[in-house]
């Protein structure tokens, strides 16, 4: 390949147009190499972001034929690879535009705040001598503290596609989830007010979040922590939190279910408990009878000792 | 206009730490003003860890110890009254921002775990894996949105305004509109971070590492301290120059060169490759210069192996070194040594801050923090761990100090002297907007960082730094005429470039006249044609002052208490 073409969605402001752009193609170079080539050599007028280079700063994240990464890090040579000579770029979906690539971060940072997330320390500790926590309960925050705020996660986002006021981005749920999680503090229902106001259950459970984070973030896993963190503390009352609460019973009764109980067995229950409103839609569209009443199936005093060792686990 | 008793500028650790410092006093109207969105700081990037006495991996450590630590490390450069006053903060800093949530690896009793790092004579680095500043930046990013901190993203400073009664404020571009906006404040702190954009892309730095504020308080009558002292880390990726962080050294990796030798047992045997920096950083460049390492030319390289480590310590503590080193040299550190070569890391140098209780300078007002900042604690080379540590530490007594002089400040607003510089500024940029024919600021500024590396890097000698300050002073000719080649004014980052790249060369030829008039070698400087230190000549900091157009040399004493100079061994 000699030619590379960046097919690019402008915005100047006020109209949006296409434009392409060829450079000569070098190997093992990065997608945000190819933006500061056409900066430097062919149109410094294209604007985008970039700072540190190394996908710790999350400044530099776009669109590439229709998913969210980090440019400075995405190896232009396998995307090439996989979808020939010309790329489609374009900016984080589900954010205002400023102007080419570069997206307005102001009205997400105004919702993270509403999310509280910062930590309120557990009244043993003080600013003079500091916290305690276990190494165990450090690993408990490590994944989530990976966020670098990028915005990959909210561009792809289903949910927040259909439309954002009912729902926040994915990681002010991550963010939220974080402190909830965190040993040091001590106000988890602080964090999970704000988050079950707004959007908690209405996850559409896509995975797009999972898949499209940079940093191994997981936001849907997040969620589903939120919301069993919100069951464990008698917050939540809402559809939401009910159906759950019915299915879980059903499972208890009889065992059935079969999708779940096959989510059971690959995801353990857990993990698969967050699928459960899922079900829910499936059911709501026809897609299961909910007059057909299943037999307790064989070893449901297994499935119940699940669902009561699940209960007590603490997470 | 936007009027602040205190304007912090720049929210890197420095930056948001001032501002919630000042926040934190209540009653005070407090913005914090940044070219990015607020998390897109260097500090994010630092890997390592941040230093400070808490005794908790080595019970035998103490505050002295890390003066002593840092005072050598700064090849007696350092104020040795800053340096005590700095170590005697750090441990408080950093239980500090435990308690507002920075999330520290722990040892056996919950207690923040500590590592060893380069230069150190215990382990005393605290370290959240390998993201520490990272996870520092966000936390107190979390900690100004619950203070409510006012912030001004995307506005680039230009300029500082001062009038017959001192400071009136900033003038900056507000970059999502092109327009030049004036901000009154009482108080600025200026917290824009370091330089090493000076080297493009041989440096760690991120792309915002462009000296701004250096300049802009040069440009208002401070002088810039010690602008000569550039650190070079000793392993950056071979092809990039992103670095492999100290802590792949504190956790036992080792340089080979082309014959498979630890080279560095002849330049440190005892501290092996947990020697300083500036110490490593030779040695690499002797090596290959000598023909020891990899490849040719400036794609020459040696060895960062870490393979025996094994897979899990890697994965354990070094994860985010494992990720850059797939990405960008497509090598895994657990199956392969890594290709590396010196790096620009870090400014000692920059403004000349005369009291280290406030951050204050010599203009009435003016506050400064961090990298853009030199109090002095690094002296002539910073230790690892001790730039996060130092951003904590003075970036609380910047923010303070300011918060107290804005809360005992009634001045007249200083609007003429705003007015003045905005309109100059906004002059100067619609020129540079406008005109299509002269040099591109990319082409400029790429010979500038050629220059740099050839003739002002690792190994200095006063012909080729003649020859590097003619090269500036002529590509400073070739800025004054250079075309911006976007004229737009939403979001012109071609705009941002152009003033950046102005600023680079500002403090490149501070940072040659200091180099070149500075005949010793010293910590991070070193002059071949020079090699010994001179303490008789030199133990003193070099400034730089603007006066007109002309750069003023002058110097000023060493603060030395308790450790007389001394021969530097490791
Ligand atoms: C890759 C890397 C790893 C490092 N690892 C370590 C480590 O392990 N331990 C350690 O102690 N130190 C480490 N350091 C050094 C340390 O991270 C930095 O020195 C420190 O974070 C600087 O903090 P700061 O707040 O002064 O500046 P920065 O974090 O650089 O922040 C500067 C801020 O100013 C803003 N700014 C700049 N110019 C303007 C302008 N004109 N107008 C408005 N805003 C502006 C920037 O956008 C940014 O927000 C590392 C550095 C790098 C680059
Ligand atoms: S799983 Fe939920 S939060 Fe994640 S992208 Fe899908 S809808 Fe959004
Ligand atoms: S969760 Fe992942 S994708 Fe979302 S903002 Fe954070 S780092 Fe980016
Ligand atoms: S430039 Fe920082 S994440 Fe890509």
């Amino acid at each position: 390949m000699e030619q590379v073409v960046y097919r690019i969605r402008r915005f100047d402001g006020r109209k949006e147009f296409w434009q392409e752009y060829r450079f000569a193609h070098e190997a093992n170079k990065t997608v945000l190499w190819g933006l500061l080539k056409i900066k430097e050599t062919v149109d410094p007028s294209l604007a985008f972001v970039a700072a540190c280079r190394s996908a710790v700063c999350g400044a530099c994240a776009v669109r590439v034929n229709g998913e969210a990464m980090l440019a400075c890090e995405t190896p232009l040579d396998a995307l090439l690879e996989r979808f020939g000579a010309t790329l489609v770029l374009e900016p984080l979906g589900n954010f205002p535009v400023i102007r080419d690539l570069v997206v307005d971060w102001e009205p997400k940072a105004a919702r993270l705040a509403e999310a509280k997330p910062w930590l309120v320390p557990r009244e043993e500790f003080s600013a003079e001598a500091g916290c305690r926590q276990s190494q165990a309960e450090f690993r408990r925050i490590n994944a989530q503290t990976n966020c670098i705020l990028c915005g990959a996660c909210a561009s792809e986002c289903n949910k927040l596609t259909t439309g954002d006021d009912d729902f926040y981005e994915p990681f002010v749920y991550t963010k939220a989830g974080k402190f909830v999680a965190d040993s040091r503090d001590g106000a988890a229902a602080d964090h999970l007010r704000p988050v079950l106001a707004r959007g908690l259950w209405k996850c559409v459970h896509c995975q797009e979040c999972v898949t499209k984070c940079p940093k191994r973030v997981a936001p849907a896993e997040d969620i589903a922590a939120l919301r069993r963190a919100s069951i464990r503390l008698g917050l939540a009352d809402n559809q939401g939190t009910r159906h759950a609460r019915a299915f879980a019973g059903d499972i208890t009764k009889t065992g059935r279910l079969n999708e779940t109980t096959m989510a059971v067995k690959t995801d353990g229950l857990l993990k698969s408990a967050t699928r459960l409103p899922f079900a829910l839609r499936l059911l709501r569209r026809g897609k299961l009878n909910p007059f057909h009443f299943p037999a307790p199936v064989e070893g449901i005093d297994g499935v119940r000792a699940i669902v009561k060792a699940a209960k007590e686990a603490k997470e | 206009m936007q009027t602040f008793d205190v304007l912090v500028i720049g929210s890197g650790g420095a930056g948001m730490r001032a501002a919630l410092e000042a926040g934190a006093r209540g009653g005070l109207a407090v913005g914090l003003m940044t070219k990015m969105f607020p998390t897109r700081s260097a500090t994010g990037m630092a890997q390592g860890g941040i230093n400070g006495f808490l005794g908790n991996a080595d019970p035998t450590d103490s505050v002295a110890k890390h003066v002593f630590d840092t005072v050598k490390g700064s090849d007696y450069l350092g104020d040795q009254d800053a340096i005590a006053f700095f170590c005697g903060q750090a441990a408080a800093a950093i239980r500090e921002i435990d308690y507002y949530g920075v999330p520290f690896s722990r040892d056996g009793d919950g207690r923040i775990a500590q590592r060893n790092f380069g230069g150190q004579s215990a382990p005393r680095t605290c370290f959240s894996a390998d993201k520490t500043g990272h996870v520092i930046l966000h936390t107190l990013y979390e900690q100004c949105l619950k203070h409510g901190v006012k912030m001004l993203t995307d506005r680039l400073l230009l300029d500082l305004a001062v009038d017959d009664d001192g400071l009136c404020g900033a003038v900056a571009l507000d970059i999502r509109t092109g327009q030049v906006v004036p901000v009154r404040a009482k108080a600025v702190v200026i917290a824009t971070g370091g330089a090493g954009r000076m080297y493009w892309s041989r440096t760690t730095n991120p792309f915002a590492s462009t000296a701004d504020g250096m300049a802009a308080c040069f440009r208002a009558g401070i002088p810039l301290k010690d602008p000569e002292m550039v650190q070079f880390h000793p392993t950056g990726l071979a092809g990039t120059g992103i670095l492999m962080s100290e802590a792949s050294r504190a956790e036992g990796g080792y340089l080979y060169n082309n014959a498979g030798e630890r080279f560095m047992a002849r330049y440190a045997p005892e501290k092996m490759e947990l020697a300083t920096r500036d110490l490593v950083s030779q040695a690499i460049e002797t090596e290959i210069r000598e023909g020891r390492g990899f490849g040719t030319g400036l794609s020459a390289y040696v060895l960062l192996d870490l393979r025996h480590l094994g897979r899990e310590k890697i994965l354990e503590r070094l994860p985010g070194i494992r990720d850059l080193a797939m990405t960008f040299e497509r090598v895994d550190p657990v199956e392969a040594p890594i290709p590396i070569r010196p790096s620009c890391h870090y400014t000692m140098g920059g403004v000349d801050v005369t009291d280290f209780r406030t951050g204050g300078t010599a203009l009435a007002g003016l506050f400064a923090a961090g990298e853009a900042a030199c109090v002095s604690v690094h002296g002539a080379n910073r230790l690892g761990g001790n730039s996060l540590a130092d951003i904590m530490v003075f970036g609380k007594c910047a923010g303070a100090g300011a918060a107290d002089y804005a809360l005992g400040r009634d001045r007249k607003a200083g609007d003429g002297a705003l007015a003045a510089k905005a309109a100059e500024w906004e002059e100067r940029l619609a020129a540079a907007m406008a005109r299509d024919d002269g040099p591109a600021v990319a082409s400029i500024r790429d010979r500038l960082a050629e220059a740099m590396w050839n003739k002002v890097g690792i190994f200095r000698r006063g012909g080729e730094m003649k020859e590097a300050a003619a090269a500036i002073d002529g590509l400073t000719e070739e800025y004054a005429r250079c075309a911006v080649g976007d004229d737009s004014r939403v979001f012109n980052t071609a705009l941002v470039n152009y003033v950046e790249l102005g600023n680079l060369l500002a403090m490149a030829k501070a940072a040659v006249l200091g180099a070149l008039n500075r005949t010793e070698s010293r910590g991070c400087h070193l002059r071949e044609d020079y090699p010994a230190r001179d303490d008789a000549n030199f133990l003193k900091h070099t400034l730089v002052t603007l006066a007109g157009t002309r750069y003023e040399l002058s110097y000023r004493p060493v603060v030395v208490t308790d450790y007389q100079p001394a021969e530097r061994r490791y």
